[in-house]
């Protein structure tokens, strides 16, 4: 049965990241059913057998766990500004190849969709886009240097 | 030594027991960690520690291109890739070598090459190391007869088509196949759109048995002895014991030989296992596969040898001579290693991740315990569930489950639910004492009984 509750996990976790309003689920021994609607029919209906019933002490842990990871969320962001950080681990750099114009500098405004930098995993290169519009206010991470998965890379002003 | 920063692309205590051979060896470290694991003992331990990726494995340590860049990035010359994860894929191997890394393991070819069943199993019929007994194709119930004749009863009607072998039916005497031939070869052709069958051995009374060796990969390959891992739950692996005791002297002395030539056969580098299985009934072993990395239950190996085993695959990556020979590898004892999970036997195991508000493992002669966990350690939810190892040594095997029923009862863990109990039932039940077990007693006898006992 743990491989079930690891699945349902995977399942919500799925849900979880998916543009999706439903998710349904049926087997010889589980019905589940997930959606972002309240009221969807039959959403009351968790589990059927009640052998998959997951232990409650099992699920109080759970919660328990996951503290640390939000714990560890890299914090001292200014006030006000917001922060681009490394989807992955890998070389952050400013500009398409040395020597040429970094794709952005401090005082520079910025949309969503403007690309200001590239990090490069086994010389694969993916832009990273500001996410937000405003202005550049620092770049934190060092160009050629290897950055780690959420490390702020940049830091932006929303409000400018 | 030949290397100076070894990467460890691994957690839990696996990565622990790596960076203290790294210590011993005076290595520096850098371990790569998923964001769950940052505050983790082995995160502590390293030099330095890296969070390569998010808390699910599949974005982290399971992410070979992160896992090279960041052993690049950090300067490190070697890689350890533990057990599980990435460690017996071909592409972490590969990736390293391509970016001058020295892997601790085999070749990506020898990884390809064992971890494939199909050529494992031609690896293993050239180097004359003996399979399960089968049979050609057998395409009427008179062919399948005449072929389990030959192969003895009872035997399994197989698929060939199916993957591994996916058996169909099992057979006790000739008007089994009679009965069954049809519709397996049916249920095989719906399954794999091929209804050809063949014979194979059915071995129903077997104990898992495996050799460990260490390859230097200039063709020197020496044998540290074997374990016997048959107290199993769903193939995987509870208690683990060395020497292997209940298995007749002149087929282990076969066994370790036929470990030797397969790896020989095929200049393995790295520590690694064969595994076979013996079957009590027929008194024969044959191959299940090879496992080309280091394993959970290697320390039972270390204890009655005295070899450490992570540090020798570190020399071995090193280029370094092993400054062994076979004459020097001498047995001595009997250890026996209980897997220590967060788990709940009772609740059909489910997991029980948290934190642990008391940690007190034992202590004491011959007691060794490997793990990640301290109090107030949150086992995390994303991975795997054991938590640590403990381990036994004693004289004789009496000795060893005596001091492991010991140990046992002395392990306080609170906070999360454990097997302890569980397995001190295990090593306490007469069937284990008196070595009378096999691969399907842990299911079938085991934990029925202790559902009684325990009023479930």
């Amino acid at each position: 049965m743990d491989q079930t509750k690891n699945n349902i996990r995977a399942l919500v976790r799925l849900f979880e990241q998916s543009d999706w309003d439903e998710l349904r689920v049926e087997t010889k021994d589980l019905k589940l059913v997930i959606s972002k609607n309240a009221n969807a029919p039959g959403l009351t209906v968790l589990e059927n057998a009640p052998r998959t019933r997951l232990p409650s002490t099992a699920d109080a842990e759970i919660t328990d766990a996951t503290e640390p990871a939000a714990k560890s969320e890299p914090a001292e962001i200014p006030e006000g500004l917001v922060a681009v950080r490394a989807p992955n681990l890998g070389t952050f750099w400013r500009a398409p190849k040395p020597g040429a114009a970094p794709y952005i500098e401090v005082g520079q405004k910025v949309n969503a969709d403007t690309m200001v930098c590239l990090i490069e995993v086994m010389k694969l290169f993916t832009p990273i886009n500001a996410g937000i519009a405003g202005t550049v206010v620092e770049l934190v991470a060092e160009n050629s240097a290897m950055v780690e998965y959420g490390d702020t890379l940049v830091l932006i002003d929303p409000s400018t | 030594m030949n290397l100076s920063r070894v990467f460890v692309a691994n957690r839990g205590e696996i990565a622990v027991r790596v960076l203290r051979a790294c210590r011993k060896l005076e290595l520096s470290s850098v371990i790569g960690v998923s964001e769950a694991d940052q505050e983790s003992t082995g995160a502590m331990m390293a030099d330095r520690a890296i969070v390569i990726g998010p808390a699910p494995s599949k974005d982290s340590y399971l992410k070979p291109d992160l896992i090279v860049s960041a052993a690049v990035n950090s300067g490190c010359d070697a890689l350890h890739p533990g057990y599980g994860f990435l460690s017996e894929r071909g592409e972490l191997a590969e990736m390293c070598a391509e970016n001058g890394i020295a892997f601790v393991g085999p070749t990506a070819d020898t990884i390809r090459k064992v971890g494939d069943k199909i050529s494992a199993r031609e690896l293993a019929r050239a180097a004359g190391v003996p399979l399960v007994p089968g049979s050609g194709e057998v395409s009427t119930v008179e062919q399948a007869k005449s072929a389990a004749s030959d192969v003895g009863y009872p035997i399994v009607l197989k698929a060939t088509a199916g993957g591994g072998g996916r058996g169909m039916a099992v057979a006790r005497a000739d008007e089994d196949i009679a009965r069954t031939f049809d519709a397996a070869s049916l249920e095989a052709e719906e399954a794999f759109g091929d209804g050809t069958l063949y014979v194979e051995r059915f071995v129903e009374n077997a104990r898992h048995v495996e050799v460990q060796i260490l390859g230097d990969g200039k063709g020197n390959v020496l044998h540290f002895g074997d374990r016997d891992c048959s107290a199993q739950r769903r193939y995987q692996k509870v208690v683990e014991e060395a020497p292997a005791t209940a298995v007749p002297d002149d087929i282990r002395t076969n066994m370790r030989e036929a470990a030797v030539r397969l790896a020989k056969s095929i200049n393995y580098r790295n520590a690694g296992t064969v595994e076979f299985l013996y079957d009590q009934n027929h008194n024969a072993f044959y191959f299940i596969e090879v496992n080309a990395r280091i394993q959970v239950e290697h320390p039972v190996t270390e204890e009655i040898t005295g070899v450490d085993l992570v540090v020798a695959q570190l020399k071995i990556a090193a280029g370094e001579p092993l400054g062994l020979t076979q004459d020097m590898i001498a047995l001595s004892g009997h250890a026996i290693e209980c897997r220590i999970n967060a788990e709940m036997p009772l609740r059909d195991f489910a997991p029980s991740p948290g934190r642990i508000t008391a940690w007190l493992p034992p202590e004491g002669d011959g007691v060794r315990v490997d793990s990640h966990c301290e109090q107030g350690y949150t086992v995390p939810p994303y991975y795997d569930s054991m938590i640590g190892k403990l381990i036994v040594h004693g004289a004789t095997r009496t000795e060893a489950i005596s001091r492991m029923r010991g140990a046992l009862a002395d392990f306080r863990i609170d906070g999360i639910h454990t097997n302890t109990h569980l397995q001190a039932f295990l090593v306490g039940h007469r069937d284990f004492k008196d070595n009378k077990i096999n691969t399907k007693w842990l299911e079938t006898t085991l934990l029925p009984a202790y559902s009684s006992v325990m009023g479930d």
